[in-house]
């Protein structure tokens, strides 16, 4: 099996099946952070899609090794996440409408699923990574475009948005 | 368990019903996205392209056009000189005489001239190999023209007083306006030390008996070239920079 720095390498160079293998096994990480920044299932497919083209168009612009390769992307997904939010400014409706429903009629939502709701994408986004994607500290920092202080104190804060008597050594 | 790991096990458990899996088709999605990316690369390459030559077009078109060289209207000199508007650049300029550096009277157009043409503002700018005077005439300009002698030094004779004046810079340029006064219509500054490179200092000889004389303070050899403009009516004097 080719090695991630070799195909690195020739996805910079051009080459798509390269890059496309690289990518593949982010695609799920991607999805499921997408998923939860724009709370629509179908949405965050498309974004992980545009996110993917425009990785391949700016691969020549990573910075490091093959290892940065996943906050790299990650902190893409998240910017059409953003962008999505942003411009197609009629999904606001369509969350609201899908989410309002959906959180009366589950009456076995927890009190951490209706604090999560109330969180804003970006404060949900250090969260993500960190739990749920388990990725180190300095590659969350890598993904916020923050430094490893200010990614663990943007954990801290959104955690304690959802559980107000977490300590940090309980987070951390 | 740890509260940590109960904190991020029920977490999780939310995450996990807010995102379900992805379906089993955007891996294919995305490789046939990615396969059909590279042509609109070309795209974004022809597009900056595009973007650069609008530019340079409107650039192109700003700096013809001239709208940010204005001259400045009032100088660093002991009183500003009035300002009168527009600005020279109003109307558009016609083809420039070359540059001279001997003596030249430059005479107006044919349209009619006021007895006693009112010299209302002075005034300076800088430009590129350049600097530039504006004399304005507030009701026409003299039937006579104006007259430009460059001179050696900086010491002009003809004041009514006798004495010379004298001006700043190494050369200079006496402009003599008959047929006109620089006390109607004017009441700026009759010293203006510029403090550009070249045009170092305007300064009134005389304004007497219907004669009105400036001395141009120059760095450099006294070269100039003259011409008038209209609407409104004024005289323009580029004083050519030292190479």
């Amino acid at each position: 099996m080719e090695q991630r720095p070799q195909a690195l390498a020739r996805a910079v160079e051009g080459d798509a099946d390269s890059f496309s293998r690289l990518i593949e096994p982010l695609l799920d990480p991607a999805y499921r952070l997408a998923a939860v920044m724009l709370a629509d299932r179908s949405a965050a497919e498309d974004a992980v899609q545009e996110a993917s083209i425009k990785a391949w168009r700016r691969l020549k612009q990573l910075r490091g090794d093959a290892t940065s390769l996943r906050p790299w992307f990650l902190s893409i997904v998240a910017n059409e996440c953003r962008m999505y939010r942003r411009t197609r400014w009629w999904n606001v409706i369509k969350l609201a409408e899908v989410r309002a429903p959906e959180t009366e009629a589950r009456e076995s939502h927890t009190d951490l699923h209706r604090a999560l709701l109330r969180l804003s994408p970006d404060e949900c986004m250090p969260l993500v990574l960190h739990f749920y994607l388990d990725l180190p500290l300095d590659e969350v920092a890598k993904a916020l475009g923050v430094s490893a202080s200010a990614a663990k104190s943007r954990i801290y804060r959104a955690a304690k948005r959802l559980r107000g008597d977490l300590t940090m050594e309980e987070v951390f | 368990m740890s509260p940590n790991e109960d904190f991020r096990r029920e977490l999780n458990n939310v995450f996990d019903e807010v995102t379900g899996s992805p379906s089993p088709a955007l891996r294919d999605r995305v490789r046939s996205a990615i396969t059909e990316a590279p042509a609109e690369r070309s795209t974004y390459w022809i597009a900056a392209v595009a973007a650069c030559l609008i530019t340079a077009l409107i650039v192109g078109i700003l700096y013809v056009n001239n709208p940010f060289r204005r001259p400045v209207p009032v100088g660093p000199g002991p009183t500003p000189s009035p300002i009168v508007s527009p600005s020279p650049e109003v109307s558009p300029t016609p083809s420039l005489p070359p540059f001279i550096c001997s003596a030249d009277t430059v005479q107006p157009g044919q349209q009619s001239h006021p007895p006693t043409a009112y010299i209302s503002g002075v005034r300076h700018a800088q430009q590129v190999g350049y600097d530039r005077l504006v004399i304005d005439f507030s009701n026409g300009t003299s039937e006579k023209g104006v007259e430009l002698i460059p001179q050696t030094g900086t010491s002009f004779d003809g004041a009514p007083s006798g004495q010379p004046t004298v001006t700043k810079g190494t050369n200079g340029i006496k402009v003599i306006i008959r047929d006109a006064d620089m006390h109607t219509s004017y009441d700026g500054s009759r010293d203006i030390v510029t403090g550009y490179a070249t045009l170092v200092e305007i300064k009134q000889i005389e304004d007497f008996e219907a004669t009105v004389a400036l001395g141009l303070g120059v760095n450099g050899p006294a070269c100039y070239r003259a011409f008038y403009l209209t609407g409104p009516d004024r005289f323009v004097i580029d004083v050519q920079a030292a190479s």
